[in-house]
């Protein structure tokens, strides 16, 4: 048997969440959803699980303030401590205010970069990447569920198609894919 | 589907569907650019030219060409620095802070203020650079190893803490700005016919699909960059305004400056955006985004910063006095009725005064007296980092080293330039890049679209 | 007004490159080959005493007036033992510390500790009243430490609280001349 998939197109991102919501009732996977604009309500509805980018940032901004005191612990106490204008400069307890605004900032430049560029790497968008939205017009005004036969074994294509027709969409389109 | 409460005003005007935000936004990237988006880049770009001119002329002769002085050591340079930063701030401060605190207003002007942060930004870092006297060994600021047997940086120094405020406001205001593009690029993509242009917007738009998934982390990696720039955006202005507080000169010397440097950036940047989008909102037809409401709520913030500036003068004024010291009240007098006097009462009529007119609705609600006070607010605060750099330098202890400065044309010529830069990338910006945030305006429409908002109105 | 070789100098907290610090004799040092020319620590200077090379005065034909020194005949005049400051870095007084370190070496080979005297800097040298004395404030028997704990003595803008290494001698009054 060929595997299908099948792109249901609605014109309202509330449409789409009905239908999903009773897809998934009745036991169909949806396997993505393309849309415009993040939908709000839909990642429990279709099972995406929440992301853990907050996490790694908070885990790069550490690192980032790790080593930003380090590099100043070296730099000025360890490697090549000076007398600079009579300053405490041969203790990092001591010297350590002077150190707050430039760990900070380092800080939330680990965080914010080891997050975008985590983020990047993980939605898999970099320079010259090449599209894969279904249809042209799910970055406009569309909408677009995605179901594959592949995930949903106990359907036929027949019967999904038949499910698919009752929702109130605009367009369907069935593709074979390997 | 969230709904507001219909007392609200809506913030999308007209009868509009996704459809149509999308034609409005990338309707005039598609066509053919307009006379007056010709002239006018014609026009920034010579200005842009002759700046460019000036800063080489400086860089081949010396520092000598601008009018400093032993007594005065930073005057042009470093106002012109702190007021760009500090125009940057709004930018920052709309997309971050009122993301934060879910003003559903800013999504239609963050974009574009985001942008001028973005070009402010770069055009403040001109003037660190060339301020330097031999700007070519200007990456001795990096602790890089190097021959004098890795001789490290200085991390006392708020010059850099400055190098490093600076450039993580800059990487992170781009980063943040960029991945919010990416999905606007993505639709400009699919809608693209011609090939040449369509390629270039598939590269800018790394393949964004707009799959549910990415949206959960699009949305996860907006909030958290907006919590993270809210700080950064504290810090840096209050870093910038360190390299007087920190030092001994009285006038510079004071624990009042970072909150009241803050305030001003806010005060002059959102003074900035009013003059762009003003200019923006006619000549590309986004009245139905951007309208009265906005501005309206803007010139709130502008009243606001505005007075806590005021306040904050005046608190200055009173501790010079109260503290007795003789070298700091003198500083404080010489600025209200020494040889720059002019420039004091030009910074508090245009900082202090005329944004009280805000308090009348009808003002704030007038286009023509926005504009008009938008431009007042930033000549205000030009003036205010003069008053600050130059009279307190030019007068500090030893009357026999006292001083004066003297503006040449270079000086003027180059902060010129870097207005005609500015602009020029922001025109640049307006016709090649979606100037609304098109993915999150759709995804207000229902709430606070005007058609949506009149059948709910019915319902009830 | 010369360079008053702060021990709290404002004007070395504030270089981002570190070109000027603190020696270990209490000089306050300028590194000319590190300077990258900010000017920060001459607007932190409370005495206003450091000078900037705004332009490149050895080859610039606007200063051929005014400079003896443009071509190599004329390059003579200048000291060899003092570098010539290029385009775009601060300069100030060092103390002589060209002369402090001859001084120094010459003691070394000799295996004696410097003596008194035997290192003068060259206002004080120039000096026909003998103004301006020069010498190592932690040397308990030398003429400045005894100078400094003369009850004239004085530090200029003591009040801004920078601590500097050089003192200045109050003016002799008659006292009871001001008091009648
Ligand atoms: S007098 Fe000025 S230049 Fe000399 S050490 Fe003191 S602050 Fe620095």
């Amino acid at each position: 048997m060929s595997k299908k998939v099948f792109h249901a197109m609605f014109n309202d991102e509330e449409k789409l969440m009905h239908a999903a919501e009773k897809l998934v009732h009745d036991g169909l996977r949806v396997k993505d959803v393309f849309s415009p604009f993040p939908i709000h309500g839909l990642d429990p509805i279709i099972g995406v699980k929440r992301t853990r980018l907050a996490i790694a940032s908070f885990m790069y901004a550490s690192g980032g303030t790790a080593l930003a005191l380090l590099g100043m612990w070296y730099f000025m106490i360890h490697d090549w401590p000076m007398n600079i204008g009579g300053k405490p400069s041969f203790s990092m307890i001591q010297n350590l205010p002077a150190f707050v605004p430039v760990t900070f900032e380092f800080s939330v430049l680990c965080g914010a970069h080891g997050m975008a560029i985590t983020y990047f790497l993980r939605n898999g968008t970099l320079p010259g990447m090449p599209a894969s939205n279904p249809d042209p017009r799910t970055t406009d005004n569309m909408f677009v569920m995605e179901i594959t036969t592949d995930q949903n074994h106990d359907f036929s294509a027949d019967a999904i198609e038949g499910m698919l027709k009752e929702m109130d969409l605009v367009e369907l389109s069935i593709k074979d894919y390997e | 589907m969230q709904r507001e409460a219909a007392i609200r005003e809506p913030l999308i005007l007209g009868n509009k569907s996704y459809k149509d935000i999308t034609d409005d936004v990338v309707g005039p990237i598609e066509g053919a650019a307009p006379r007056t988006w010709k002239i006018l880049v014609t026009l920034t770009g010579l200005v842009a030219f002759y700046g460019v001119g000036c800063i080489l002329y400086l860089l081949g002769t010396g520092i000598g060409v601008w009018g400093l002085n032993k007594t005065v050591g930073w005057a042009w340079d470093i106002t012109n620095f702190v007021w760009w930063v500090g125009i940057g701030h709004a930018g920052t401060l709309i997309s971050a802070v009122l993301l934060l605190f879910r003003q559903k207003w800013r999504m239609a002007i963050n974009r574009s203020a985001e942008a001028m942060t973005i070009f402010a930004v770069i055009m403040a870092a001109i003037f660190p650079g060339i301020h330097m006297g031999r700007i070519w060994v200007g990456y001795w600021v990096f602790p890089l190893p190097n021959q004098f047997g890795s001789l490290w940086v200085n991390f006392n120094s708020p010059l850099l803490w400055d190098v490093f405020a600076i450039s993580t406001y800059f990487s992170v205001s781009l980063v943040f700005w960029y991945i919010g593009l990416v999905p606007d690029f993505a639709t400009i993509r699919d809608r693209m016919v011609k090939p040449l242009p369509k390629k270039i917007y598939g590269i800018l738009s790394f393949g964004w699909s707009g799959r549910a998934k990415n949206w959960t982390r699009f949305e996860e990696v907006s909030l958290v960059l907006a919590g993270i720039a809210t700080p950064l955006v504290f810090s840096v202005h209050s870093i910038v305004s360190m390299d007087f507080a920190t030092s001994v000169i009285p006038g510079w010397h004071t624990t009042i400056f970072p909150p009241y440097f803050v305030s001003g950036a806010v005060f002059s940047g959102f003074a900035m955006v009013q003059t762009l989008l003003l200019i923006m909102r006619k000549t590309m037809k986004l009245e139905s985004y951007i309208h009265i409401k906005h501005i309206e709520y803007m010139n709130i913030v502008i009243i606001v910063t505005g007075s806590i500036v005021g306040v904050a003068y005046l608190t200055e004024l009173f501790i010079s006095w109260y503290s007795g010291v003789e070298y700091e009240s003198y500083a404080f007098i010489n600025r209200f009725s020494g040889p720059y006097s002019w420039a004091y009462w030009i910074m508090m009529t245009c900082n202090v005064i005329t944004p009280q007119l805000y308090w009348f609705k009808k003002l704030r609600r007038s286009l023509t007296v926005t504009f008009i006070l938008s431009i007042v607010v930033n000549i205000g605060m030009w003036f205010e980092r003069y008053v600050i750099i130059v009279t307190s330098l030019h007068r500090d202890y030893n009357p026999s080293s006292w001083g004066e400065f003297h503006a040449t044309t270079i000086d003027i010529g180059i902060f010129i330039g870097t207005l005609g830069i500015f602009f020029t990338l922001f025109l640049l910006f307006a016709r090649f890049f979606p100037v609304l945030a098109l993915n999150e305006l759709k995804s207000i429409l229902k709430s606070s679209g005007e058609n949506y908002k009149k059948i709910d109105n019915h319902h009830h | 007004m010369m360079c008053q070789h702060c021990n709290h100098a404002p004007c070395e907290t504030v270089c981002p490159v570190l070109a000027t610090t603190h020696s270990n004799e209490g000089l306050n040092q300028m590194t000319y080959n590190r300077c990258i020319g900010t000017r920060y620590c001459a607007n932190n200077c409370p005495y206003k005493v450091r000078r900037f090379n705004w332009f490149n005065y050895m080859g610039y034909d606007k200063f051929k007036n005014f400079n003896p020194s443009q071509d190599s005949l004329s390059r003579m005049v200048l000291n060899p033992d003092v570098t010539v400051r290029a385009r775009g870095v601060m300069e100030k007084c060092s103390m002589c510390v060209q002369r402090i370190q001859t001084g120094k070496l010459d003691a070394k080979k000799a295996g004696t500790p410097v003596a008194d005297g035997a290192v003068v800097s060259a206002c004080s040298e120039a000096c026909p009243t003998h103004a301006i004395t020069f010498g190592d404030l932690n040397d308990n028997k030398s003429n400045v430490r005894g100078i400094s704990q003369n009850n004239r003595a004085y530090h200029a803008l003591e009040e801004v609280g920078v601590q500097p290494n050089i003192y200045y001698m109050a003016k002799v009054r008659n006292t009871e001349d001001q008091e009648a």
